[in-house]
C-alpha cells in the first residue's frame, strides 16, 4: 500500500512537470510542421518596374508626379490586364526668393508684434513671420508701492507697480504681508486666533500609494501629489479685477495667473536653424523664469537646474517611468524626448516603416521576417478591424486564424520566422507562402504587411559633447528654464499675456528633490532588469514644495497634511485671505455607509450623495452639483462572430448586428425616467458630449449649445427641425424616447434577421449585460434597461422572447472583455480632453480605444462639409474665411502612417485643421459630422449627462456654490470656515446635525 | 516514534504538495495575457518596456526559477505592480504590515466568542427542553441565520452611531495596544464574534446532549460520581473531541481576515489582499499570498490532525 502511495504521488509529480513545460510560450517545436500537400504550388508572377518617368513635373507650388512599368514579360496585374503601372510623387522644388532673408513690413512696438516678409518670385508665395516685440519703456526702473491702492498690514496687502509709458501696460506685485503681533496666540491687531486648527476631512475608497510625480498612475496618487507641489501657472476666478469675494466672481470666467513662474518668453527665433526650428516658426522654444524664494519643506533652495534633473529622471531609459510619455506623446514634447527613452528599446516593426514598396531583392536581404503573433502585424490589425477581434489575444496568437477557419496552421506555422530568402530558398515554403499571400492580396505592396523587423532604437546622448542639449530642456540661468518643443503650444497671446494652455497643457514641470530621490533608487533584481523608486511613496520618501507637506501615513488606512509654511506661496503671500485649512486629514473607507454615517457624525466634511440617499439628501440646503464631462453610455456589441459563438440552442444574439433592432433599442430608454431612477441628479444625455465639452475654451465657447451639435442630436434622435419654430426649440423636443417607433424598427429587424436566417422563429433574444461588479447601482440600472427592452418587445413578433441577464464576473478587465466580444451590453463610457473635443473623439472611432471593436470606422464614410478652407490644386488651403468651402466624403477615421493626412476626417481635424489653424466654428462641422456618424451607428447608446451631487458640512463654505469648469468651487484654496476644530466639536456635540433640511 | 515517523511523513508530504501547487499557481497566473491598459493618449510601448524588462515575456520556466531563487537567497517576493493601493511596494513588508490588525480582531473574537460559545453551548446541553434551552437556541438561530455584515451595520449603527459608546472605524496608526486603539476595534470584534458565539453553542450543546444520554454516562453515575464530576471528568472532555480541532482552525484562520468586516469597520488589515490581487493580475502579490495561505492550510491540517491524539488517548495516528 506504502509503493502504491509513493508511485501516485510520483505520478502526480511528473504530470505536474509536464503540465509545466507544456504550458511554456515557448512551443519552438511546431514551428517544423510540414505544410499540406493541397497547397497551389505556382509561382506567382513577380513584377520588374522600369525607370520613372515624369508624368508632371514638380513646381515650388505644386508635386509632381511620375509612374513606372512593369517590364516583365505577360504581366497583367494592370488596369484591364495591362501591365502593372505604378505611380507616385515628386517632391515640390524649393521657392525662389526675392530676397534671402525676410524683409520687415511693419515694426514691432512692445504690444503689438511687427511682421517681416519674403516673396517667391516664381509662384508668388508670401512667406510671413511675426518679429518679436520691443522691451516695454517703464516710468520707473523699479517696481513701487503704491499709495493709492492701500498700506500693508498683517491681513491686506499692498501692492509694488510701474507702468510702461508707450502702452500703458502695468506690472505689479503685491507686497509680503506683516507678521502677526501674537500675544498669547492671539494677534493684537486683526485678532487673529494661531492657536485654532482648521481641518479638512476627508475619506477616500481607494488609498494613494505612489505620488512621485514622474510615475504616478492615477487619481487615487493625485490626491496627496496636488498639495505638494506648485503650479508655473494657474487658473483663478475672474473677479472683474475687484477683492476675491464670491460677489465679485464673474460667471463663467477665468483669469490665467503666474505662480511660481515669473515670466514666460517665446524665444524661438532664437534657435533658427538648430532643433528642426525653421524660420517663421513660433512658440517651440520658451524661456520660463522661476521665483527666487522657492523652497522645498526643509528649507532646501529651488532652482532652474532642478528641474532639469527632474526631466532627465522622468526620461531616463533604465526606468522606463510611466509618465514619461507626458513629455513626447501628449501636448507637451520636448525635442529628443522620445529618442532619449526609447534608446536601447527593440520593437517590432511593420515592414512599411522599412520598405516604401514591396520589393524582392531588398526583401530577401533584409531581416524581416514573418511575424504573426506580432501585436503590430498587419494581419492582426486587420482581424480586429474586419470585426474578428474576439480572436486576437494580446499576443495576437496564430491560432485564432485556425479558428476562423482562413488559415489552417500547416499555412502559416512552417513560414514563421523566416526570412524572405528563407522562403524564397525553399520550394514548399515559397508555394505556402505564395498561397498565402495571393489569397490575401487585394491592395498593391499588401505583402509588406505580412512582414515585420525588429528594430533597437540607438543611443541618444542627453548632451553633445561640447554641452549643447540633445533634449528640449535646459537651465539658461539659476533661475532661467529653457524649453524646446517639437509642437508649439500658444502659452501667450498676441498681447502677451497667458492663454487657458497655460493652466490646461503646462501648468507644471515635475521636481523631485535630488538627494531623497538619489537616496530611494531601487536597483533591479536582475541585470538589465527594470529600475525603480520609492520616492514619494511613504512618510520617510516625500518632500514637498506645495502649500501643505505629508506629516502622516499609513498605507490603506490614513494620510494628514499640514501646512508647508516654507512655501513662497505664504512667505511671499501670493495669497492673502485665501488657504485657511490648517490640517487635512483623509481616512481609508471602503463602505459608503460607514463614510456617510461619519459625516454625519461630523467627521467628514463633505461627501457624494448615493441615489438611494437622493430622496433624502437631494434638496438639503447643504447639497451642491457638479456637472461631469462623462456621458453614460450603453455599449451594445458589434462582433459577429462573438455574437454567433454565444449563442446556444434557442438562444440568439446575432439581432443585435442589425442597426434598427439596436436603434430600437436606444428609442426605448426613457431616459427622463432613466436618470430620476438610477441616478441622484443626472440629466438625460442624448450626444457624446454634454455641456462639459468646449471647443473654444477662451471664448467660453461650449459645443453642445452650437447649432451644429443641436442638429446632430435632432438628426439622429428623429426630430424634424422644420416642425419647430426654430432648431432651439426642436433641440429642446428632443427626449430619445420613442416607443413607437422603436417597436416598428423591432419588427422591421426581426423580419429581415428572420429572412436572412440569423434568428429561428422560436427562438428567444437574450442579451447579457456585463459589469464589473454586482451592486445595488449596478443591478439598478440592469433592471431598468432590463425592464425597457422588455417592454419594447409587447405587440411585436418579439413579446415575450426579448430579455437580458446579468453578469458580473468580469471585474476590472470589463472593458476589454467586451471588447473581445465575451457580452453583449456594457455601461461605460470615456472621460478626459473635455477642451478638446476633436481629439477626444478618437475613444469612439480609433480601433485602439472604442468598444465597437468590429465598426471599420477606416471604411465609415460620409460627406461633410467645411468652411474656411479652399481646395488649390488638390491642396487644402485654410483660408478661414467662412465664404470659402470644400465638400469631400471620406472615412471618419484612419491612420496616419498608412493613409497620409488627406484621406480621413479624423486625422484632417486633428492635424491640418487643427485648433490654431482653422478657426473652431469651422472646426464644428467636422466634429459634428464625425459625431453624428458615431451616434448613428447605435453602437454607443449615450443615456445621461453626468451630474454628481454631495453635502458639504455646516463646518465651512466653498467661495461659490456656482460650478465654474475653470476653477470648480475654488476648493481648499477659497475655502473657509465658520467653526474651529474644537468649536465644530462642541458644537455638533451640542446640537447634533441635520442634513435633510 | 510511531507519532514522530508519521508527523515526519506528514511534514514531507506537505512540502511535495506545497511545491506542486505553488509550481500549478505560478504557471496558471503566467499563462493568463498580460493586460495592457492604455488610457487615451498613453504611450503604450512604455508599458511594453516595463512589461519586458521586468522578464515578463521571458519563458514561464525561466521566470520561475528566477523567482525561486530571489525567494530562497535574498529573501524577496517582488513588489507590487497593479494594486491600486500597493503599487511598488514590497509585497512581504506590506503584509506584515497589514497582518497585525486582522490578526488582533480575530484573536479578541476568538477570545471572546470561543469560552462564550462553550458555555452557552453546555448551559443549554444541561437545561436541554427547558425554557433556557429554548432561549439559548432561539439566539443561536437568528444570529446563525442573519448574516455577519447585517450584524455589523446594526452594530455600528447603534453603538457607534447613535449611542456614541465606539468610533465608527478603526483608529489609524500602529499603536495597537493602546486603550484607544481597543476600544476602536470591539464593534468589528463584536459583529464577527456573533457568528462564531452561535457556531460554538450550537456544536457543543449538540455534542454534548449526545454524550449526556449516553450509557457510560449512566455507569459514571451509578459507579457513584456526582452529576458534576461526570459531566467535567467524562462528557465535556469526551465532547470536546471534535470541538477543539475546530477551535484550533478558527485560530489558524484568523491570519485571513474578513474581507466584510475589515470594509465597513475601515480596518487596514489582509481580508481583502488576495481576491485584489487575483482580479489585479498582481504577479508577485498572488504568489506570496497563495504561497502563505497555502502554507497555513497545510500546516493547519496536520496539526488538527495530531491535536486529536492529545485530547483523546484512544487516537494515535500513524500506528499499525
Amino acid at each position: 500500500m506504502k509503493k502504491f502511495r509513493l508511485i501516485a504521488l510520483a505520478i502526480v509529480c511528473i504530470l505536474s512537470m509536464a503540465c509545466f513545460f507544456a504550458c511554456d510560450k515557448d512551443n519552438s517545436s511546431i514551428e517544423e510542421s510540414a505544410p499540406q500537400s493541397s497547397i497551389d504550388e505556382t509561382p506567382a508572377h513577380v513584377c520588374e518596374f522600369g525607370d520613372w518617368q515624369v508624368v508632371t513635373a514638380a513646381t515650388c507650388a505644386a508635386e509632381g508626379t511620375k509612374q513606372r512599368v512593369c517590364i516583365a514579360e505577360g504581366c497583367d496585374k494592370g488596369v484591364d490586364g495591362a501591365p502593372k503601372v505604378e505611380t507616385d510623387a515628386i517632391e515640390k522644388l524649393p521657392h525662389t526668393w526675392d530676397n534671402e532673408k525676410h524683409q520687415q513690413v511693419t515694426a514691432s512696438t512692445c504690444a503689438v508684434k511687427g511682421e517681416a516678409m519674403r516673396t517667391c518670385t516664381v509662384c508668388g508665395y508670401e512667406d510671413k513671420i511675426a518679429l518679436d516685440l520691443l522691451p516695454h519703456t517703464w516710468n520707473h526702473e523699479e517696481l513701487i508701492h503704491d499709495e493709492a491702492y492701500g498700506t500693508t498690514t498683517c491681513t491686506f496687502a499692498g501692492k509694488k507697480t510701474r507702468t510702461c509709458t508707450v502702452c500703458e501696460k502695468e506690472e505689479a506685485e503685491f507686497e509680503a504681508l506683516l507678521p502677526h503681533n501674537l500675544v498669547d496666540g492671539v494677534c493684537s491687531l486683526c485678532g487673529l486666533d494661531a492657536t485654532k486648527s482648521y481641518t479638512y476631512k476627508t475619506y477616500t475608497a481607494v488609498s494613494p500609494s505612489n505620488w512621485n510625480e514622474l510615475t504616478y498612475r492615477d487619481n487615487n496618487d493625485t490626491q496627496i501629489m496636488s498639495y505638494l507641489g506648485s503650479p508655473f501657472f494657474e487658473a483663478d476666478f475672474d473677479f472683474g479685477g475687484k477683492e476675491a469675494k464670491e460677489e465679485n466672481i464673474v460667471p463663467g470666467g477665468f483669469t490665467v495667473k503666474y505662480s511660481f513662474a515669473k515670466a514666460l518668453e517665446d524665444i524661438t527665433s532664437q534657435y533658427v536653424g538648430k532643433y528642426g526650428i525653421e524660420e517663421g516658426d513660433t512658440s517651440l522654444v520658451w524661456k520660463i523664469t522661476i521665483r527666487e524664494d522657492g523652497k522645498w519643506q526643509n528649507g532646501d533652495p529651488i532652482v532652474a537646474e532642478d528641474f532639469v534633473y527632474t526631466m532627465k529622471e522622468q526620461l531616463n531609459p533604465l526606468f522606463r517611468n510611466y509618465r514619461a510619455d507626458s513629455y513626447y506623446a501628449g501636448t507637451v514634447n520636448l525635442f529628443g524626448a522620445r529618442e532619449y527613452v526609447y534608446q536601447g528599446h527593440t520593437v517590432v516593426q511593420s515592414a512599411r516603416y522599412k520598405h516604401e514598396h514591396w520589393d524582392e531583392a531588398a526583401m530577401a536581404d533584409s531581416s524581416i521576417y514573418f511575424d504573426l503573433d506580432s501585436a503590430g502585424s498587419g494581419i492582426i490589425q486587420w482581424l480586429i478591424g474586419n470585426g474578428y477581434g474576439s480572436y486576437v489575444d494580446n499576443n495576437g496568437g496564430i491560432w485564432l486564424l485556425e479558428a476562423l477557419g482562413y488559415l489552417p496552421s500547416s499555412y502559416t506555422r512552417p513560414l514563421q520566422g523566416k526570412t524572405y530568402a528563407e522562403i524564397m530558398a525553399d520550394e514548399n515554403l515559397t508555394a505556402l507562402f505564395n498561397a498565402v499571400v495571393g489569397w490575401w492580396k487585394t491592395l498593391p505592396d499588401e505583402e509588406l504587411d505580412f512582414f515585420c523587423y525588429n528594430y533597437t532604437y540607438p543611443a541618444y546622448a542627453w548632451a553633445a559633447e561640447d554641452g549643447t542639449p540633445n533634449v528640449g530642456i535646459w537651465a539658461a540661468s539659476k533661475y532661467e528654464i529653457v524649453l524646446c518643443l517639437t509642437k508649439g503650444i500658444e502659452l501667450l497671446d498676441a498681447d502677451g499675456n497667458l492663454t487657458y494652455h497655460c493652466f490646461y497643457e503646462f501648468s507644471s514641470l515635475p521636481l523631485v528633490h535630488k538627494a531623497t530621490y538619489e537616496a530611494n533608487k531601487v536597483a533591479p533584481a536582475t541585470e538589465g532588469g527594470l529600475w525603480t523608486s520609492t520616492y514619494n511613496s511613504s512618510l520617510e520618501s516625500t518632500m514637498s514644495w506645495g502649500p501643505y507637506k505629508l506629516t502622516a501615513f499609513q498605507a490603506g488606512k490614513y494620510y494628514s497634511l499640514e501646512k508647508n509654511t516654507n512655501w513662497y506661496g505664504y512667505t511671499a503671500n501670493l495669497y492673502p485671505g485665501q488657504y485657511q485649512t490648517t490640517r487635512i486629514e483623509c481616512e481609508t473607507i471602503t463602505s459608503y455607509e460607514t463614510a456617510f454615517l461619519k459625516f454625519l457624525s461630523g467627521e467628514l466634511t463633505g461627501i457624494g450623495i448615493d441615489v438611494a440617499k437622493a430622496p433624502t439628501y437631494k434638496h438639503s440646503e447643504r447639497a451642491y452639483f457638479t456637472p461631469d464631462d462623462y456621458v453614460d453610455s450603453i455599449q451594445l456589441q458589434s462582433d459577429r462572430v462573438a455574437l454567433e459563438d454565444r449563442q446556444e440552442e434557442g438562444i440568439n444574439k446575432l439581432l443585435l448586428i442589425y442597426k434598427d433592432f439596436r436603434k430600437a433599442l436606444s428609442l426605448s430608454i426613457n431616459r427622463t425616467e432613466y436618470t430620476s431612477t438610477c441616478t441622484t441628479s443626472s440629466l438625460p444625455g442624448f450626444g457624446i458630449f454634454n455641456s462639459m465639452h468646449y471647443h473654444d475654451v477662451a471664448n467660453g465657447g461650449v459645443y453642445r449649445n452650437t447649432d451644429v451639435a443641436k442638429q446632430v442630436i435632432c438628426n439622429v434622435y428623429g426630430v424634424d427641425v422644420d416642425e419647430y419654430f426654430d432648431l432651439d426649440e426642436a433641440y429642446a423636443a428632443v427626449t430619445g424616447y420613442d416607443l413607437a417607433q422603436a417597436k416598428e424598427l423591432l419588427t422591421k429587424a426581426y423580419n429581415e434577421a428572420l429572412a436572412n436566417e440569423d434568428i429561428k422563429a422560436t427562438d428567444k433574444v437574450v442579451l447579457t449585460y456585463g459589469a464589473s461588479v454586482d451592486n445595488e447601482t449596478v443591478r439598478r440600472r440592469y433592471e431598468y434597461l432590463k425592464k425597457s427592452f422588455e417592454t419594447l418587445a409587447v405587440g411585436t413578433p418579439l413579446e415575450g422572447r426579448l430579455t437580458c441577464d446579468f453578469d458580473a464576473s468580469f471585474g476590472s478587465k470589463w472593458a476589454d472583455d467586451f471588447r473581445d466580444g465575451a457580452y453583449d451590453i456594457c455601461q461605460g463610457g470615456w472621460s478626459g480632453a473635455a477642451w478638446d473635443p476633436g481629439y477626444f473623439l478618437m475613444a469612439y472611432v480609433s480601433p485602439d480605444y472604442m468598444y465597437s471593436t468590429a465598426w471599420a470606422t477606416d471604411q465609415h464614410e460620409t460627406e461633410i462639409t467645411v468652411h474656411g478652407v479652399k481646395v488649390e490644386e488638390g491642396k487644402y488651403v485654410v483660408t478661414n474665411n467662412a465664404a470659402d468651402s470644400f465638400t469631400a466624403t471620406m472615412p471618419i477615421y484612419g491612420d496616419i502612417a498608412d493613409e497620409g493626412y488627406n484621406t480621413n476626417w479624423y486625422q484632417l481635424l486633428n492635424n491640418e485643421f487643427r485648433d490654431g489653424v482653422l478657426n473652431n466654428e469651422f472646426r464644428l462641422e467636422m466634429i459634428g459630422g464625425i459625431e453624428q456618424e458615431i451616434l448613428g451607428v447605435y453602437y454607443t447608446v449615450p443615456v445621461s449627462y453626468n451630474f454628481g451631487a454631495s453635502l458639504i458640512s455646516y463646518q465651512v463654505d466653498y467661495i461659490t456654490y456656482e460650478y465654474n469648469t475653470f476653477n470648480a468651487y475654488g476648493g481648499i484654496q477659497y475655502m473657509t470656515y465658520h467653526y474651529s476644530d474644537a468649536d465644530w466639536a462642541a458644537y455638533v456635540k451640542a446640537n447634533g446635525l441635520d442634513y435633510t433640511v | 516514534m510511531y507519532m514522530f515517523k508519521y508527523v515526519l511523513k506528514r511534514f514531507g508530504l506537505m512540502l511535495m504538495s506545497f511545491f506542486v501547487i505553488m509550481t500549478m499557481c505560478f504557471v496558471l497566473i503566467k499563462m493568463l495575457p498580460i493586460v495592457v491598459d492604455v488610457a487615451i493618449g498613453k504611450d503604450a510601448e512604455i508599458l511594453k518596456m516595463q512589461i519586458e524588462a521586468r522578464g515578463y515575456n521571458d519563458p514561464i520556466l525561466e521566470q520561475y526559477f528566477r523567482y525561486i531563487y530571489r525567494i530562497v537567497f535574498e529573501g524577496d517576493w517582488g513588489i507590487g505592480i497593479n494594486m491600486p493601493e500597493f503599487r511598488g511596494k514590497p509585497v512581504w513588508d506590506t503584509f506584515v504590515t497589514m497582518l497585525p490588525p486582522t490578526v488582533l480582531i480575530n484573536v479578541y473574537s476568538s477570545l471572546f466568542a470561543v469560552p462564550l460559545g462553550i458555555l452557552l453551548g453546555i448551559y443549554a446541553a444541561l437545561r436541554k427542553n427547558k425554557w433556557q434551552d429554548h432561549v439559548v437556541s432561539t439566539l443561536v438561530m437568528v444570529l446563525i441565520s442573519v448574516p455577519g455584515y447585517v450584524i455589523a451595520f446594526l452594530l455600528q449603527y447603534f453603538l457607534c452611531f447613535k449611542w456614541k459608546i465606539f468610533p465608527l472605524t478603526m483608529k489609524e496608526g500602529y499603536d495597537y495596544f493602546t486603550w484607544d486603539m481597543f476600544k476602536s476595534m470591539m464593534p468589528a470584534v463584536l459583529a464577527m464574534s456573533f457568528g462564531s458565539i452561535a457556531g460554538y453553542a450550537r456544536f457543543t450543546r449538540a455534542e454534548l446532549t449526545e454524550i449526556l444520554t449516553s450509557e457510560y454516562l449512566l455507569l459514571a453515575r451509578t459507579k457513584g460520581l456526582t452529576r458534576r464530576q461526570s459531566i467535567t471528568r467524562h462528557a465535556l472532555r469526551n465532547a470536546m473531541v471534535p470541538i477543539f480541532p475546530s477551535i484550533i482552525a478558527e485560530f489558524i484562520s484568523v491570519l485571513s481576515g474578513s474581507l466584510i468586516i475589515e470594509q465597513i469597520f475601515s480596518i487596514p488589515g489582509v481580508g481583502r489582499l488576495y481576491l485584489t490581487a487575483i482580479n489585479s493580475q498582481d504577479y508577485d502579490f498572488f504568489m506570496m499570498l497563495s504561497a502563505f495561505y497555502t502554507f497555513i492550510g497545510l500546516a493547519a491540517g496536520i496539526v488538527v490532525d495530531i491535536s486529536y491524539g492529545f485530547i483523546d488517548p484512544r487516537i494515535r495516528m500513524g500506528a499499525r
